[in-house]
């Protein structure tokens, strides 16, 4: 899978380590088949009777837990940032992206569950692994893989996230987020209300249903920070606003605002880190 | 074909989440409602694929009796009958909610060749109501999907992926999960919300299973702690932020 | 002979009128009865006394004249005739009549005075509003005008010349003057005949012609102007929804779509362009132009094909960059109602083929999902009023005696924001017994139906008409004018008939009552009037009183009914403009008047021109006519929350309150 399934994989394996419960790893070789996957997984907790069955709150780990449950018959959380387990299991888990938790008890064992990203630092482990090689007849498997065309930073792993909202005003309007993004060698993101102006292709959405970023820095310009949007940059390190609404409900997720138009202040971030470097 | 879209009424929350006293929903009053996001693009998906191949599409909801204004506002976009399982107003698990479903498709006369399904639902978030729906039918299943074509009896789907896109092949009949931004969901024409004011919804009282995902109450992440430092007001302000770019290294 | 002359041209003239009827009679339906002492007003005021064309002085007299000259001159038609025919004979008693002889002699001298001022403005001064007109056919019809009277004139002077005449010479001076080209011999005779063939020929061709040009309007205009709107500017006509699915008329599609006002309207057209002098999005280089919106459609109407009207009569922009702000309807003289037009235009594009700019798209699907095209959540829409105190109204709580109707853009945009905070202060400080609805306040579905979904708009109506019903509310303060125009004019159609009062008015109330007593500080302030008050709702003195009580007002020279849009009608606060700007064109007509402070009374004015002042980086102040009364009424006023006063510095944008 990819290495953002690995890091949550570790963040999964660093929570259930926090169970104190003896902890077995799976690793699966092959191609991705969730279903296929899913089967040798089942077959292990046959043989191995777990008490609970972890996975990272990725799309490929909710996939492939999804399809265990299935199989099994058993309940599943999805996404969980805090697991107790029991007769029945409890859980914490996120719903709205982030935005809300829901406490949950899970009756079935074993404990089927993935972890939500940044819900615990991944601490180094020193495990047993199992290694698996499902069988793939019949399985719904990657038929091919369409490498990504178009250079630049993915917004999925920069370092920087420049983003515009409604108060942008235009397309031509994100020159100057544009601007911003490529001196400080970042992305440009943008909130849904201008993906559905058309403004900027859905891929460059930054929310719950759009792109989940988490870089070092966020730069929220002219969004005023809708609960979906704020879903899509909880792994934002640090998140600045500039927005001229001294109440915009952003604030209270930011770390640094500036109150102003950001058709003023963009620039002259730019600007001044031109004169930073030039001189 | 015949194509299945099932979406979910979800509110529309802006920039604060209130819950009601018994901390067991958010507090609606005075919020809009919409159709969850990925599923709009599910049930536009559908619209295309039938003007595209011919064919018929349905939509379906699992919700109480407000959820019918989703299901007229799909069939303004040209979802042609919808079927209502109408609950009460608590929320179902997901895996009653999949029974639930998979009870009403094996009821429909006709099979379906696709069944649409959002990723996950805005609200609950809980990413396996569908495949749950598959595993029942015993329907291959793929996920996540961005972009979706037909041909001769097989669905190519792909997934957005870290360094591009893959791309599944799987037989028709199958169940497929969807992304917004598979597609842009059309602006429904008035005709067509006139139309679907008298087009068929098929009312069903569904049979719930007992929850073995309980939701016990729900509450607020706590605040982060974050005390907002203002840095100015202004272009006056540029120079401080470059100061704290510089402190995180990325200037 | 003469006979058969008049038969050929009555017969195409009649042929011609046959089809212009056919096509008024197949267009759709419009109600525009009632009101009769008023229709009988604008015939008296805007036909007889060219009230509108007389704004502009010069070409204003100068169709006056051609005009008034045709009116008396219409009898010197069938005089001619009658001389043709017999040189002897005349009309019974008028043709007797030495004043009527006079009249003749003075209007047809007015008439030629008129055509060469026409002449020398459209050929000499040319200005900017005959571009995309015919010139050739205004050409022509000046001539063959000019001839009429010409020939009018050289007959008479024959017939004195010959001793036809029956009244001193002082009775036709210039007739009389105009014989002493002529000899009395033969020639003379053969001319007598000549100038009065010529005449009636000329006469004959005219008629013929006349239907078949924009000249026209001679007889259509008088129609057009009884057809006119009689209430309010800013209401426009509902659709019903409720016939069967095959009779619901979505606005105008097709040439068969219009209305019979909008198919009268093509055809009183003359192409002065005075409404495209007016527009402000021509005058800020965008592709619309009233006129040409007009000429397309009458085009598309005459030539009776099925096509559809966008973009074959008037192309796509010219649709969207109206900004409904009426200035068009406002300076015809013929009153053609562009605005209705292009609202029916966009209707049909937006209802039916959901086409239309894509950025509006958010804003249409958050009125109808979160009830507020900012899409935000309406259990926030009364965190404007959290320390203020303002009473929000519950279900079933006694109904206040004002309902405060604060608008979209007074609760969810900061810098709109602060006109509501002043007027709420200052409504409490003169002891007003006033509610907000809070999040019960959607809204009202202006910007939806501007932008041609009527759909949706009566979606809205329908919903705050039942929850201001149910609340038993009687009188509502308005603080937008785009909310007081569709409170006041448009909901009484659904159900909501209240008394509607705009903020400013009622606080230059308060003032006059000596309820709210404010200091001057003699800063020079010019007044914004926004349209939707000024224009299409005749509220001019309220706002002004207002600025006179606390700063010395200067006028801008578009004010008043004639006052220069600032942009964001027609739901152009959510669609982008191409070409120049709007808002930038007025903030330097208010610069240009040396003012300090600008004072508006409408939110999107003040977001519109505080972005101009913005752009322009001039340093005049933009703010509402209610908060600069709160800044004068008390210096520890609540209003300002903590602000400091300093009159030197113009208050910065989204100030944080202390």
């Amino acid at each position: 899978m990819s290495s953002a399934d690995d890091e949550v994989s570790r963040q999964a394996l660093t929570l259930a380590t926090e169970l104190n419960e003896p902890i077995g790893a799976i690793a699966i070789a092959g191609d991705y088949a969730p279903a296929a996957w899913a089967r040798s997984i089942a077959e292990e907790v046959q043989r191995q009777a777990p008490s609970a069955v972890l996975a990272p709150g990725t799309d490929r780990g909710n996939e492939v837990l999804a399809h265990l449950a299935a199989m099994l018959e058993a309940p599943m959380a999805a996404n969980c940032v805090s697991i107790a387990l029991g007769d029945p299991a409890t859980v914490t888990r996120i719903r709205w992206g982030g935005s809300l938790l829901e406490d949950a008890r899970v009756h079935g064992s074993p404990l089927l569950a993935t972890v939500a990203p940044h819900a615990v630092t991944a601490q180094p482990a020193d495990l047993e692994v199992t290694r698996l090689t499902p069988s793939e007849d019949g399985a719904v498997t990657v038929a091919e893989h369409i490498p990504t065309t178009s250079s630049g930073v993915s917004l999925a792993d920069a370092d920087v996230v420049v983003s515009g909202g409604r108060g942008v005003g235009s397309a031509e309007g994100f020159a100057v987020i544009e601007e911003l993004a490529a001196l400080l060698g970042g992305a440009v993101g943008c909130s849904r209300a201008v993906t559905s102006a058309g403004w900027r292709p859905h891929t460059d959405q930054v929310g719950q249903t759009g792109t989940k970023i988490s870089p070092e820095i966020y730069i929220a310009c002219g969004i005023s920070g809708a609960t979906q949007h704020l879903a899509g940059c909880k792994g934002a390190k640090k998140l600045l606003a500039i927005n001229p609404d001294a109440e915009a409900s952003i604030y209270a997720s930011a770390d640094y605002a500036v109150i102003g138009d950001l058709h003023e202040v963009v620039p002259a971030i730019s600007a001044e880190i031109r004169k930073a470097r030039g001189a | 074909m015949n194509i299945l879209v099932c979406v979910k009424r979800v509110p529309l929350t802006g920039g604060k989440i209130v819950l009601t006293e018994d901390a067991r929903a958010i507090s609606t009053r005075h919020l809009g409602f919409t159709v969850s996001p990925h599923e709009e693009c599910g049930a536009e998906e559908a619209v295309r694929l039938v003007e595209q191949h011919g064919g018929s599409s349905t939509v379906l909801t699992l919700g109480p009796p407000e959820a019918e204004e989703q299901l007229r506002d799909m069939m303004a976009i040209g979802l042609d009958r919808a079927v209502h399982l109408v609950t009460a107003a608590e929320e179902w698990d997901p895996q009653a909610t999949a029974a639930a479903i998979v009870d009403a498709i094996r009821a429909e006369p006709e099979p379906y060749d696709l069944l649409l399904f959002g990723n996950e639902s805005a609200d609950a978030g809980n990413y396996q109501v569908a495949i749950r729906v598959a595993h029942a039918l015993q329907l291959p299943c793929v996920t996540g999907v961005k972009g979706l074509a037909v041909h001769d009896g097989q669905v190519r789907c792909e997934q957005e992926v870290q360094d591009g896109r893959d791309a599944y092949d799987v037989p028709l009949p199958a169940v497929v999960t969807v992304k917004e931004g598979l597609n842009l969901p059309r602006y429904p024409s008035v005709p067509g919300r006139l139309r679907a004011k008298r087009k068929p919804v098929d009312t069903y009282t569904p049979v719930r299973r007992e929850s073995r995902l309980e939701m016990v109450r729900l509450h607020l992440p706590p605040g982060s702690g974050k005390q907002v430092e203002v840095l100015g007001r202004g272009p006056e302000a540029a120079p401080a932020v470059v100061g704290v770019l510089r402190e995180l290294g990325v200037v | 002979m003469l006979g058969a002359a008049v038969l050929v041209s009555a017969g195409l003239f009649a042929r011609r009128v046959q089809t212009l009827t056919g096509v008024l009679r197949a267009a759709q339906p419009v109600s525009r009865a009632g009101n009769v002492p008023r229709r009988v007003r604008n015939e008296a005021t805007v036909v007889l006394g060219q009230s509108k064309l007389l704004s502009r002085l010069g070409p204003g007299l100068a169709h006056a004249f051609i005009f008034w000259g045709f009116l008396v001159l219409l009898p010197t038609i069938v005089i001619a005739m009658i001389g043709v025919v017999d040189k002897t004979a005349t009309l019974p008693w008028l043709g007797h009549q030495g004043w009527y002889a006079l009249l003749v002699d003075v209007f047809a001298v007015l008439v030629l005075l008129g055509v060469l001022a026409a002449l020398w403005i459209r050929k000499v001064q040319r200005p900017r509003r005959f571009e995309g007109s015919h010139l050739g056919e205004a050409d022509l019809i000046l001539a063959l005008i000019a001839t009429i009277a010409t020939t009018l004139l050289l007959w008479h002077a024959t017939r004195i010349a010959l001793g036809l005449n029956e009244w001193p010479r002082a009775w036709s001076p210039v007739s009389y003057a105009l014989s002493h080209l002529f000899g009395t011999g033969q020639a003379t005779r053969v001319l007598e005949r000549v100038f009065v063939w010529a005449h009636v020929l000329t006469i004959l061709v005219f008629l013929a012609y006349l239907p078949r040009s924009k000249h026209l309007h001679i007889f259509i205009a008088a129609v057009n102007v009884w057809y006119g709107r009689t209430g309010p500017g800013g209401r426009l006509e509902p659709v019903d929804f409720e016939a069967d699915d095959a009779d619901i008329r979505f606005g105008s599609g097709s040439a068969a779509d219009l209305t019979f006002k909008e198919v009268l309207d093509t055809f009183s057209c003359t192409e002065c362009g005075r409404c495209q002098d007016a527009c402000p999005a021509f005058a800020t280089g965008k592709v619309l132009s009233p006129k040409l919106v007009i000429m397309g459609l009458r085009d598309q109407v005459l030539a009776q094909e099925q096509s559809t009207l966008v973009p074959d009569a008037v192309p796509a922009e010219s649709v969207w960059d109206c900004v409904t702000c009426g200035a068009c309807v406002e300076v015809c003289p013929v009153s053609i109602e562009h605005v209705d037009q292009i609202v029916d235009l966009r209707r049909h594009l937006v209802m039916v083929e959901s086409s239309f700019p894509t950025e509006a798209e958010p804003m249409l699907r958050d009125i109808e999902r979160a009830s507020n095209p900012w899409g935000r959540a309406q259990s926030e829409r009364a965190e404007w009023a959290a320390e203020l105190g303002v009473r929000v109204l519950e279900p079933g709580d006694r109904a206040p005696e004002y309902l405060y109707w604060v608008g979209c853009a007074s609760s969810f945009d900061e810098r709109a924001r602060r006109t509501a905070q002043s007027t709420a202060t200052l409504l409490k400080a003169a002891g007003i017994d006033f509610a907000i609805l809070g999040p019960r306040e959607a809204c009202t579905g202006d910007p939806a139906r501007r932008m041609g979904n009527e759909y949706l708009f009566q979606a809205m109506a329908e919903q705050n008409v039942a929850v201001l019903n149910e609340a038993e509310v009687t009188k509502v303060i308005a603080n937008c004018p785009h909310c007081f125009n569709t409170l006041a004019n448009e909901y009484p159609d659904f159900g909501g008939r209240y008394e509607v009062i705009h903020h400013s008015e009622l606080l230059a109330q308060l003032v006059r009552d000596g309820r709210l007593a404010p200091t001057q500080d003699g800063h020079a302030v010019t007044y914004h009037d926004s349209c939707y008050l000024a224009r299409h709702n005749d509220v001019v003195e309220g706002p002004r009183e207002l600025v006179a009580a606390v700063g010395r007002p200067v006028e801008m020279a578009r004010s008043g009914k004639n006052t220069f849009c600032c942009g964001a009608g027609g739901a152009h606060m959510w669609m982008e403009e191409r070409g120049g700007s709007i808002n930038l064109e007025r903030v330097n007509e208010a610069a240009n008047t040396g003012a300090d402070t600008l004072a508006v009374a409408c939110p999107f004015c003040t977001v519109m021109l505080d972005d101009g002042v913005q752009s322009a980086g001039e340093k005049i102040r933009v703010v509402d006519v209610a908060t600069l009364l709160a800044e004068r009424i008390d210096d520890d006023a609540p209003a300002r929350r903590g602000e400091r006063v300093d009159d030197d510095a113009p208050v910065r944008r989204g100030e944080r309150p202390a």
